[in-house]
């Protein structure tokens, strides 16, 4: 029944089936009395969702309006004698729009003293002051919660419902207390005791409020949804909109250039035909031409024949017999010479077929979708893949329509059959160059190849010992790194272990077989001694960890400056890995050398001595007059510091992480300096020597416990 | 021994506190404040003695470091006070504030000028008593003449301390003015008792176990250039003997607790290699 009202009054949305039309009065008890017979007081309609309708409308002026029509609906529908007092209530309800006063919203200000007597005839009237017209929610607090909702769905500024505020009038009505489900409506709990409530189910108002309250905010939501779900699909039209434009651009360029092609094509036929006619003709001009010069000849030949015999005639007969001999001879020559008097070229031109079947293709093609083109794919990227999986990157030409892609792949065997090109030689790991810390290693190698490869693989196995070795294929691989494009690669590692390495070459042919291996330690940090860098004084051993300076006699001559190698300074460097994080060392020295040990930039000074310059930090011993002398230099200053145990071995840290450059004497665990330093590049180890000795760089030394306290 | 708690403060987690107790060495009542780190009150921790004034426990700014690499500090006074001796306080680097870490063998003084076993016997013996600390790990630092204290008592009793340091110390006492003035006062005048309680001289005839010594020293400390504190002596005599020391001499401190705030964590990191190995 609420249902048709609803329609009743022109509520033509469709709404969803779980909304329920809660019984609701708009007028006070009294008022109502004069609207509804009372047959009807079962009749509540739900002016409700009206009411929400139309606030959701536009301004005030407007709502205003409907306001006004809606009175006019009820004032019809429900038979009122005076629909004057139904629109002084409705425009009452608009004046707090303006937040002027604060009515009540469908609450008639004038008092019925009769209203007592039928108050109990109606259901959940709102009586007392509290109450609002709501009369079927009975309780202000409800109302204020449907205001709540209302403002919720569709936003509107809370000052527009300031006037639901409740007046202070007395109302000797009292409020109803229970909900009777059936009806749904709130009665008086006495009323349950009359027939009409008899038999129905009751329950406390506060759940009814509760469970109406639920409904409203769960149509509240679906509303909202729907909100969003228009909104989605504005957008979403937006969107084919524009691409309906997009599609027409393409779809015209693709016919201009098709048609384009097809005109050009017929163009270029007429041309072409019109030549080959041309020369034709030019072809039959001339071999008749040529025709016609030695016909011309030929006459010529037999009139000059012609003459020399008439003359002969009126020779005297010996001269005659003489010239006649040999004139015979010659006509007999002249008359064997076949006389060609065949027309060579026929003056008709062939018929030529006109070959337009490209064009009819052309013709033919131009409502078809042009075929995309291939799209390319990009290279591997290194570190793209792993045992079992890969990823596979792709462009496209952005003029190309593509509805899909078709990704199809299949392996490739070392010995695949059918390949043309044989798979290369494995590359050779250049083992005195591998560079490594704690947590990576730098691996070079030479390609092994003549030709080209495509790229190269690292492949990596965990070593259970430190001396395995021979490790066959069927060990467990640890990391492999593919697509590497040059013949150098860091990988990432974990410290404390121990990892063998092999490198393959890859082409189109497959990949190579493994490379000889070569192992990597993560204790410590490894680096060999740059011969590049040396100065020429200087000799490296083979291992790369020996420095030694030999004795000169020969007076130093001046060395051309050098960007590489050392010049000034007998130094050389090492080359670290370029490996953020913590760097250990040690150096092997004669307590009686003079030396100089600690980091630099790559592209320090080579000109100057290390420490000279901001390029370089390190530790300088001097042994002169029996005495110790060490200095800690930076930017050509050092701290004043005695150390009185001259160390034989020093070890060296490196800490990117907190700019720190520390030295020790190993064998004591004695701290000696420790330079605060910014590292925004990497760092080389140096070292020189200020006279003959030599010192010896130790390698994969785990940090000990004392230096880790810097 | 009664220990006396004089006051108790938190300090970067851990804290600090004063006692007052009766000496048996020294015949009076003596304060010392003990700063216990926050690992204090899980499990036992090193020891580290320092020596110096007081003022140490506010001025200096070792309290983040202690609690960090989880050291006891202590620190006895510099001296017995209220002892009543004539002629006490007569002078500020004699008598009291000032009892250079000797026991004392003349009179007045020997009967309460016992530093010397006070601060190597009778009070690491109570803090072992009364404290959270491991009696087998034990260091000591001082300044001035505290570093003076820390030196000798280092050197005198090889393989008890396992570190020693010290700023701006009193190298050479016999040698300088101040060394002179309390070493006459306090043994008389036989100066191979003198050498006994000098660190340069300990250093010659150091028999023991490796000790790795730091010490910093302010370029500018007047004391320096006064020639009382005499470094160059004992750096020369640890070259000799190659015990290892690690000498900064720094660009433009001075004697003041300024200096000894900059340093004070190297210091303290220095010992807690040692203490926490």
């Amino acid at each position: 029944m609420e249902e048709e009202s609803g329609e009743e009054l022109g509520l033509d949305r469709s709404t969803p089936k779980d909304f329920h039309f809660y019984h609701m009065d708009l007028y006070d008890s009294e008022d109502r009395l004069h609207l509804f017979p009372e047959e009807n007081t079962r009749m509540r309609k739900v002016v409700q969702a009206e009411m929400a309708n139309e606030s959701r409308g536009a301004g005030d002026g407007k709502a205003q309006r409907d306001l006004q029509e809606e009175v006019d609906e009820l004032v019809h529908l429900y038979g009122l004698e005076d629909d004057h007092e139904l629109g002084d209530e409705f425009v009452d309800e608009n004046i707090p729009r303006t937040g002027v006063s604060e009515y009540p919203p469908y609450m008639m200000k004038r008092r019925d003293p009769a209203r007592e007597q039928r108050d109990w005839r109606l259901s959940g009237e709102a009586a007392e002051a509290e109450d609002l017209g709501f009369g079927g929610w009975g309780s202000a607090g409800q109302c204020q919660d449907l205001r709540e909702a209302y403002r919720y769905t569709h936003g509107r500024a809370s000052e527009e419902y300031e006037c639901y505020v409740i007046p202070e009038e007395e109302d000797e009505e009292e409020a109803a207390d229970v909900f009777c489900v059936t009806c749904k409506t709130p009665i008086r709990a006495f009323q349950k005791v009359f027939d009409e409530h008899k038999e129905h189910e009751v329950i406390p108002l506060n759940e009814a409020l509760e469970s109406a309250k639920d409904e409203i905010h769960k149509n509240m939501y679906k509303l909202e949804k729907q909100i969003i779900e228009m909104e989605n699909f504005a957008n979403h039209l937006e969107e084919v909109f524009i691409t309906v434009e997009e599609n027409f651009g393409k779809q015209e360029q693709n016919f201009e250039s098709h048609y384009n092609e097809i005109l050009e094509t017929l163009a270029q036929k007429y041309e072409e035909k019109i030549q080959a006619l041309g020369e034709k003709k030019k072809e039959k001009l001339e071999a008749l031409y040529g025709q016609l010069v030695s016909c011309g000849e030929n006459l010529d030949t037999c009139k000059e024949l012609m003459e020399t015999i008439e003359e002969m005639c009126h020779e005297e007969k010996v001269d005659f017999i003489k010239d006649a001999v040999a004139m015979a001879d010659r006509l007999g020559k002249f008359l064997k010479t076949k006389t060609d008097v065949e027309i060579s070229a026929q003056p008709e031109f062939e018929d030529q077929t006109l070959d337009f079947s490209d064009v009819e293709q052309l013709m033919g093609s131009i409502n078809t979708i042009p075929a995309p083109s291939a799209p390319v794919i990009n290279p591997q990227v290194p570190n793209s893949a792993t045992g079992s999986s890969v990823r596979v990157c792709w462009s496209l030409y952005s003029d190309d329509t593509v509805e899909s892609y078709q990704l199809s792949y299949r392996p490739v065997q070392d010995s695949s059959p059918g390949t043309d090109q044989a798979a290369p030689s494995p590359p050779i790991i250049k083992t005195k160059e591998i560079r490594s810390c704690e947590e990576a290693v730098l691996i070079c190698w030479e390609s092994g190849n003549l030709n080209p490869v495509d790229s190269y693989t690292v492949e990596l196995t965990q070593a259970e010992s430190p001396e395995a070795s021979g490790v066959t294929d069927s060990a467990s691989l640890y990391r492999s790194v593919v697509g590497i494009p040059t013949c150098e690669s860091v990988v990432q590692l974990q410290p404390g272990r121990s990892y063998i390495i092999y490198v393959r070459a890859l082409n189109m042919g497959g990949p190579s077989v493994r490379s000889e291996p070569a192992t990597v330690h993560t204790i410590g940090s490894y680096f060999r001694l740059n011969k590049d860098t040396c100065h020429p004084w200087l000799t490296i051993s083979e291992d790369g960890l020996t420095a030694v300076r030999s004795e000169r006699r020969t007076p130093a001559r001046e060395l051309s400056p050098s960007d590489t190698h050392f010049t000034r300074c007998v130094a050389v460097m090492g080359n670290l890995i370029p490996v953020r994080g913590h760097h250990y060392w040690e150096v092997e020295v004669d307590e009686h050398l003079d030396y100089r040990v600690g980091v630099a930039f790559a592209d320090v000074r080579k000109q100057e001595d290390l420490g000279a310059n901001c390029l370089s930090w390190c530790m300088r011993h001097t042994f002169a007059s029996s005495r110790h002398k060490y200095e800690f230099l930076h930017n050509r200053t050092t701290p004043d510091i005695r150390i009185t145990v001259p160390p034989k071995k020093i070890g060296i840290l490196l800490d990117y992480e907190h700019s720190k450059l520390s030295f020790f004497n190993v064998d004591l665990s004695q701290h000696l300096y420790t330079f605060s330093c910014q590292l925004h590049e990497f760092v080389h180890p140096c070292f020189s020597l200020e006279k003959p000795g030599c010192l010896k760089v130790h390698n994969g030394i785990s940090m000990p416990k004392h230096v880790t306290f810097y | 021994m009664a220990l006396k708690q004089i006051s108790s403060n938190k300090c970067f987690g851990g804290l600090q506190k004063v006692f007052e107790h009766d000496s048996v060495e020294l015949n009076c009542k003596m304060k010392f404040a003990v700063y216990l780190p926050p690992k204090a009150e899980t499990g036992k921790c090193p020891a580290l003695y320092w020596l110096s004034e007081q003022n140490f426990i506010s001025k200096s700014g070792y309290h983040q470091s202690a609690s960090e690499h989880g050291l006891v500090v202590i620190a006895p006074d510099t001296s017995p006070r209220g002892c009543n001796i004539k002629g006490e306080d007569e002078s500020w680097d004699f008598g009291t504030g000032a009892g250079f870490y000797v026991d004392a063998t003349e009179d007045p003084w020997k009967t309460n000028y016992r530093m010397y076993s006070y601060v190597t016997e009778e009070l690491p013996q109570l803090i072992n008593a009364n404290f959270p600390v491991d009696p087998q790990r034990m260091s000591i630092f001082g300044h001035s003449m505290g570093g003076h204290g820390a030196l000798i008592c280092a050197l005198k009793n090889p393989g008890k301390y396992k570190s020693v340091s010290a700023f701006a110390p009193i190298c050479n006492p016999v040698l300088c003015p101040w060394g002179k003035k309390a070493f006459s006062g306090y043994l008389g005048t036989d100066q191979s008792k003198w050498k006994a309680y000098d660190a340069t001289h300990l250093v010659k005839s150091y028999p023991g176990s490796q000790l790795d010594i730091l010490i910093d020293q302010g370029k500018d400390d007047q004391f320096l250039l006064d020639g009382q504190l005499l470094p160059d002596n004992f750096i020369a005599a640890c070259t000799e003997k190659k015990i290892p020391v690690v000498f900064r001499l720094q660009e433009g401190y001075d004697h003041s607790y300024y200096f000894i705030a900059t340093f004070i964590t190297d210091h303290i990191r220095h010992h807690a290699k040692y203490l926490n190995a």
